[in-house]
């Protein structure tokens, strides 16, 4: 016996010694604590299988939902950031006359804002309005390829949330809850209709701008639901999905039998376990085996032709929110069910010029505004718009006053959260053409008339889907959750 | 006139007191003849000692409840044959209950008769019971709260009483639609066939015209001194009020149809639309607009089918052909070859036997030809079909004049002839066409327009470019 493991030996019966027969029951004594707490827990679990199982044992099967439905699809433009209705769609002229005056103490009472501290000053509309279409809706001059959609969309002026910082507003708009912990929409969607396509996600989701959201991840998460609900992030350049390709050295036969073998595994597992989550691994397994063909494949634009990048104004290789639309519409005629794009940089406080009203605003307009108006006629040329379902929003709206952060006066011109009330836009699948619901104030502070929630947003896309919202439920510690919550009522005045 | 109400007595509180007391024989007695069956059986038999002290609790209750019936009787405004059967089978139950008692205590030779007589006092017992609640509730009080399901099983009629009728409230019929439902829900109750309180019955028209025992109480068009209205809007307290204190009220859009239908004098079968609107009602009507259907969708069918075969469904499937009903419930199947690029026209006979069933159908992608179109023809139900990008050239395509029920057809990027398109003409009920990249002469698309003027042509190739696309906004550095 060297030295070395005599010293090694000599401090391991030092530690037994100090393990007394007290410790070793005292142990015992928080060891099965934890054990009996982890068996109350198991409510916390999720539910059985039975949520998600047909015949064929495929959480992506395909499903028929409640009624015969509108739209098969839902492409979701999520402007991250929340752009301002006051410089795009909720004209107000009033606000113009009261353009660098004091705001008013009514509006400021018994109110918290995000960042405004203090008297700020009104700040009238940026951009200069017009009437377009037959609907007469007013469009701002930032936006002058979409203004031709007028009557293709409906607008919603009157959202309301009550979330008044980006991340839990997002995971509001998304989930439905300012919590984590709730599956987003399109996990939702995926749950209840599974995928058309056997050989891609149901659920995609692409980013621009530059960041993800700021709620993070959790915004395309299942909650929840099983993961295999879960949004696939495609990404515009490089791999589109990461760790898809097969490593150097290994071929896609071998590639075959390793995923053949773990599945065999696995399905033996689910037998004695029945953990619906194992059965999530199992069709995540073999969608990866097919994406590896069909991914590369629908995420390619090159071969699109020349003027189909003109309308778009794509640029293949480039992350950008135009080669996201383009891909958009791409995924929706390959069946996928929900598309999610992000687009961030919309958060105009005016601290910077990228981040201004009169600056950085009107670029992120631009940057949209052809690709936005090119994804609806693109999808309309196809016949695609009458089955998929366009949504446009960001997380709340802006103030009609401009910000003075710790009661400064900014650089540029910018506007705070706002929640009471903001546009956002639907077309497509169902949609009224050319309709409007929802009125603001003289000055665009508050909602005056129809009124729209979140919550009635989600009862809104699930409806065009076929879904009954109140019926669409998992159950999840003991009751059945659904997207609503307990509150969401179907927008009928912008339905067709 | 006078309410029997305004004078209270000694008989009248007495009497009310029987709905309460009446449920203390019926308790009893049950318990009595469970215990008496029990006591039969030998290991049992201890249970016997009980049933004396039982009964005479039981033939006691049994016999306030008659008393106090009979006071409330006294209250009138219940149908008198009803109340008459009530009575007599009570009685009977009071005189049953005591024979019962006498049987248990005198332990002589008729005892052996316990189980049969306490068989019958079981029977009268349900019978009394049952017209009793008839008296109170009325006799539709169970039936109306049928699931469904129970009332087919039953033979039941199944008439939804909670779906509206019409779609548009102008629609609507003024007393079947919307004042019927009313007195229903809040008047029935007491002033039916059954339990005529103030000799009043509402059920009918001719019946409300011919009004109670205090004289009649609508008088046309004048709502303000017809009884039918007027009490409806006294204070709570007064006793004249009606629906009584306590009763479910009627609410306010209600009490305004009322209003307006006694001033219009009581038509029957006459619409909303036909009749003078104030502005005032036309507030109220316009809250009772009902929603519109939100599970109707034109490119279904409204008729049902019958359900397609598996082993159809199962061929296609196994050729990666997607077949999935259109709804949860519904037969109609809608078809997708998504992920069966290889179908081809020979595979098209695989659909043949969904042909009943078969309501939407997309083969874009796939290698089918124009010998594709006369098997589509034999679907005659087809509302959407869409064979985008194939090498279909549309020759067949007069034949899908079969297809009378089609609305929307999908020919992107397919060669379709000139031809082809004009013959679509036939379809009458198409309302959308998709030509993007088909090849079609504008002049085709001209004729077939002003052919069918409401049919969307869409050929798309919108581009629009604008010099501002390229501006980029920077603040000027002075």
């Amino acid at each position: 016996m060297s030295m070395h493991e005599r010293l090694i030996r000599e401090a391991n019966e030092e530690t037994l010694r100090y393990l007394t027969r007290r410790h070793f029951l005292l142990d015992c004594v928080t060891g099965l604590g934890a054990a009996a707490l982890g068996a109350f827990l198991t409510g916390c679990g999720s539910s059985s299988g039975k949520n998600i199982l047909d015949a064929s044992g495929n959480p992506m099967a395909p499903r028929a939902p409640h009624f015969a439905a509108r739209a098969k699809s839902v492409i979701y433009l999520h402007m991250a950031g929340a752009p301002s209705q006051l410089e795009l769609f909720d004209y107000k002229p009033e606000l113009q006359k009261l353009h660098n005056q004091l705001c008013p103490p009514s509006f400021l009472e018994g109110k918290k804002f995000a960042f405004i501290r203090g008297v700020p000053k009104m700040l009238g509309p940026q951009a200069v309005f017009q009437q377009h279409g037959e609907s007469r809706a007013w469009i701002s001059d930032h936006l002058p390829h979409f203004a031709t959609m007028a009557d293709e969309v409906s607008f919603l002026k009157a959202v309301q949330t009550d979330q008044f910082n980006h991340g839990p507003a997002q995971l509001l708009m998304q989930t439905g809850s300012a919590r984590l912990g709730r599956p987003s929409i399109g996990s939702w969607v995926t749950y209840g209709l599974g995928s058309e396509n056997s050989n891609l996600p149901g659920f995609v989701v692409l980013t621009s701008g530059g960041k993800t959201p700021d709620a993070g991840k959790s915004v395309w998460g299942s909650g929840f639901l099983p993961s295999v609900y879960q949004g696939v992030q495609c990404r515009t350049q490089g791999e589109p999905v990461l760790y898809l390709t097969d490593p150097d050295g290994m071929n896609r036969d071998l590639r075959k039998q390793s995923i053949d073998a773990i599945n065999e595994i696995n399905k033996q597992e689910y037998q004695s376990f029945g953990d619906p989550e194992t059965l999530s691994r199992i069709s995540q397994y073999e969608l990866a085996y097919k994406m590896q063909i069909s991914v590369p494949d629908v995420m390619n634009i090159n071969n699109e032709p020349a003027y189909i990048h003109e309308m778009y104004g794509t640029q293949p290789g480039k992350e950008s929110f135009a080669n996201n639309c383009l891909l958009a519409r791409k995924l929706v005629e390959k069946g996928v069910r929900f598309v999610q794009l992000y687009d961030w940089g919309w958060d105009c406080h005016g601290t910077d010029e990228a981040l201004s009203i009169d600056y950085g605003f009107r670029n992120k307009c631009r940057e949209i505004d052809r690709p936005i108006t090119a994804l609806l006629q693109d999808l309309k040329q196809r016949g695609l718009l009458d089955e998929t379902l366009v949504v446009w929003g960001g997380e709340f709206g802006r103030t009609p006053m401009q910000e003075n952060r710790d009661g400064k006066e900014m650089p540029f011109m910018g506007r705070d959260h706002h929640v009471e009330a903001f546009t956002m836009w639907m077309a497509g699948a169902g949609i009224k053409k050319g309709g409007s619901w929802g009125e603001t104030d003289e000055i665009g502070y508050a909602a005056v008339k129809g009124k729209v929630a979140i919550n009635d947003i989600h009862a809104t896309i699930l409806q065009q889907l076929g879904f009954d919202h109140e019926k669409l439920t998992y159950d999840f510690q003991g009751r059945p959750f659904r997207l609503t919550d307990v509150g969401g009522k179907v927008i009928t005045p912008i339905l067709s | 006139m006078k309410l029997l109400l305004s004078s209270g007595s000694w008989s009248m509180f007495i009497g009310r007191s029987h709905p309460l007391l009446v449920h203390l024989p019926i308790g009893i007695l049950i318990i009595a003849f469970v215990l008496a069956m029990l006591a039969q059986r030998q290991k049992w038999a201890h249970l016997k000692s009980a049933l004396p002290l039982v009964l005479l609790a039981a033939a006691l209750s049994a016999v306030i409840s008659c008393i106090t019936g009979y006071l409330l009787s006294l209250d009138g405004g219940y149908d008198e044959h009803l109340l008459q059967t009530h009575k007599l089978l009570g009685i009977g139950v009071a005189v049953i209950s005591i024979v019962l008692y006498i049987l248990e205590k005198t332990n002589n030779r008729f005892s052996r008769l316990q189980v049969p007589v306490a068989l019958l006092m079981i029977l009268l017992l349900s019978a009394a019971g049952h017209y009793g609640g008839t008296l109170t509730h009325g006799d539709d009080y169970l039936t109306q709260a049928m699931p469904a399901g129970l009332r087919k099983l039953t033979g039941m009629s199944n008439t939804a009483t909670n779906v509206a009728a019409y779609t548009d409230i102008g629609d609507a019929k003024l007393y079947e639609d919307l004042v019927r439902p009313v007195l229903t829900a809040r008047c029935y109750g007491c002033h039916n066939e059954q339990k005529l309180k103030g000799g009043l019955r509402l059920e009918s028209v001719a019946l409300i015209r011919k009004g109670g025992e205090h004289g009649p109480v609508l008088k046309n068009g004048l709502p303000e001194e017809s009884e039918l209205f007027k009490r409806l809007i006294l204070p709570e307290e007064d006793e004249h009020r009606m629906p009584p204190k306590g009763k479910p009220q009627v609410a306010p859009q209600e009490l305004e149809l009322l209003y307006w239908w006694i001033a219009q004098g009581a038509p029957v079968g006459k619409t909303v639309k036909e009749l003078t609107k104030t502005p005032r009602i036309l507030a109220v009507l316009a809250g009772m607009q009902p929603p519109p259907a939100l599970d109707k969708n034109e490119f279904v069918p409204e008729n049902m089918v019958s359900k397609a075969s598996g082993n159809s469904i199962a061929a296609l499937a196994a050729k990666g052909v997607k077949v999935l009903p259109v709804a949860a419930g519904s037969n109609y199947l809608a078809v997708n070859c998504i992920n069966a690029i290889d179908f081809k026209d020979a595979d098209m006979a695989l659909l043949l036997p969904l042909k009943e069933q078969l309501i939407w159908l997309d083969i874009s992608g796939t290698h089918v030809t124009d010998a594709a179109i006369p098997v589509i023809a034999k679907f005659s139900k087809l509302t959407r079909l869409e064979i985008k990008n194939t090498v279909v050239k549309g020759d067949h395509l007069d034949q899908l004049g079969a297809c009378t029920e089609l609305r929307y057809l999908n020919l992107t990027g397919t060669a379709t002839a000139d031809a082809g398109v004009l013959s679509l003409r036939k379809n009458k009920k198409l309302q959308q066409v998709y030509l993007y990249q088909a090849g079609v002469k504008p002049a085709t698309i001209q004729q077939l327009q002003q052919s069918m003027p409401k049919l969307r042509i869409d050929t798309g190739g919108y581009l629009q470019q604008l010099p501002s696309d390229t501006i980029i906004y920077k603040k000027i550095s002075v």
